[in-house]
């Protein structure tokens, strides 16, 4: 969804930093913040987490924060759901999720990928 | 806290802010497979999970399924239930086929499986959303009585996820609201339980997108752009080990 995204927008967002492989905001507007926003909710860093919430409504305002929190959370839930059935990423994102792609990004190395 | 509002600094969109209040009062009511009691346990369970020392011990071993233990039954969940609501919440990115199977081996039914599985995503969303903002997780609701309806959706089959599920064009009228014009692996994944998966997504497409925005890339629904949403959403499920 992220790479389908930026080729609508135009955007040169490199994919390798929602695995943590490459840094930056690539073109995205208050990317940097965002990233460090999303990790710190996953890793339950409170303090961070408040950092980061005064720096994004500062930046880009409150409810695009809230909106960020709201799809973090949202996250939370799809991740279990997928994980819990054993859902195929075959198909995910209209198809657009080949084998190479995920091998790019280091997805395949992911122990659910590797004990599939 | 009590009752389902939002206190605080921040102004939560009111469309969040109804989703919560319905999906708090869903868990408390009879469902597919399970009554009220047994759902706000499971719901319980989810909170109890994170000062769980198996789960803790478990997470931080290099291969969870090594480490020796099991969760005791609680008044209202078998030991197996217990297992699958810990699991899935404390280290959900290294679940196996065989974990599930073994779980339904023991005795939870597909459609309780799935039931559990809907509860522990809600929870999980709304506790973190409710985290994020720095705000106490809501009180778990008081039980509504009531019997289950004890519907599975009569078109389910097992296809290639380790759960049976209903393919569109196995859709029966009985079934209800159950897809749109498309529908991902992801959207069919707890179309076993029809309200199941309406419970889930009912909150999950007010907290990410609606249906009917997934494939518009360009959609400015939200007070971030796609791009923002997807890097987030990315990052989320990197760390979660997510292979979806």
């Amino acid at each position: 969804m992220l790479r389908a995204s930026t080729e609508v927008s135009g955007a040169d967002f490199d994919l390798n930093a929602v695995t943590g492989a490459a840094t930056g905001d690539g073109g995205i507007e208050g990317g940097t913040l965002l990233h460090a926003f999303a990790e710190a909710i996953t890793l339950r860093d409170a303090a961070r987490t408040a950092e980061l919430r005064g720096a994004l409504v500062e930046a880009l305002g409150e409810p695009a924060m809230i909106d960020a929190a709201a799809t973090a959370a949202a996250f939370h839930g799809f991740v279990r759901l997928a994980d819990a059935t054993g859902t195929p990423p075959e198909g995910a994102a209209g198809g657009q999720v080949t084998m190479e792609f995920r091998d790019s990004l280091g997805i395949n190395d992911f122990y659910g990928a590797r004990n599939a | 806290m009590s009752g389902i509002g939002y206190e605080g600094p921040y102004r939560v969109r009111e469309t969040l802010v109804e989703a919560h209040r319905i999906a708090w009062r869903r868990i408390a009511e009879p469902g597919a497979w399970l009554d009220g009691a047994r759902r706000v346990a499971v719901a319980a369970e989810v909170r109890a999970a994170e000062d769980c020392a198996l789960c803790r011990e478990r997470k931080e071993a290099l291969s969870p399924f090594a480490v020796k233990g099991e969760h005791e039954a609680t008044d209202l969940l078998s030991a197996a239930e217990v297992e699958l609501v810990h699991r899935l919440t404390t280290d959900p990115g290294r679940l196996r086929r065989a974990w599930t199977e073994g779980i339904l081996a023991a005795g939870v039914s597909e459609e309780v499986y799935v039931e559990i599985v809907s509860i522990v995503c809600v929870t999980m969303v709304i506790d973190t959303f409710r985290r994020s903002l720095d705000l106490a997780p809501f009180d778990l609701p008081a039980p509504v009585p009531g019997a289950p309806s004890g519907y599975r959706a009569p078109g389910a089959r097992r296809h290639d996820a380790w759960i049976s599920l209903v393919q569109p064009e196995d859709v029966v009228e009985s079934d209800g609201d159950l897809y749109g014009p498309t529908a991902s692996p992801v959207v069919k994944a707890l179309s076993l339980v029809p309200q199941a998966k309406r419970d889930y997504w009912d909150l999950a497409e007010v907290h990410y997108l609606p249906g009917s925005e997934m494939t518009n890339f360009a959609t400015g629904v939200r007070a971030i752009d796609r791009m923002q949403i997807e890097l987030v959403a990315g990052r989320v499920s990197a760390l979660h080990q997510c292979v979806y």
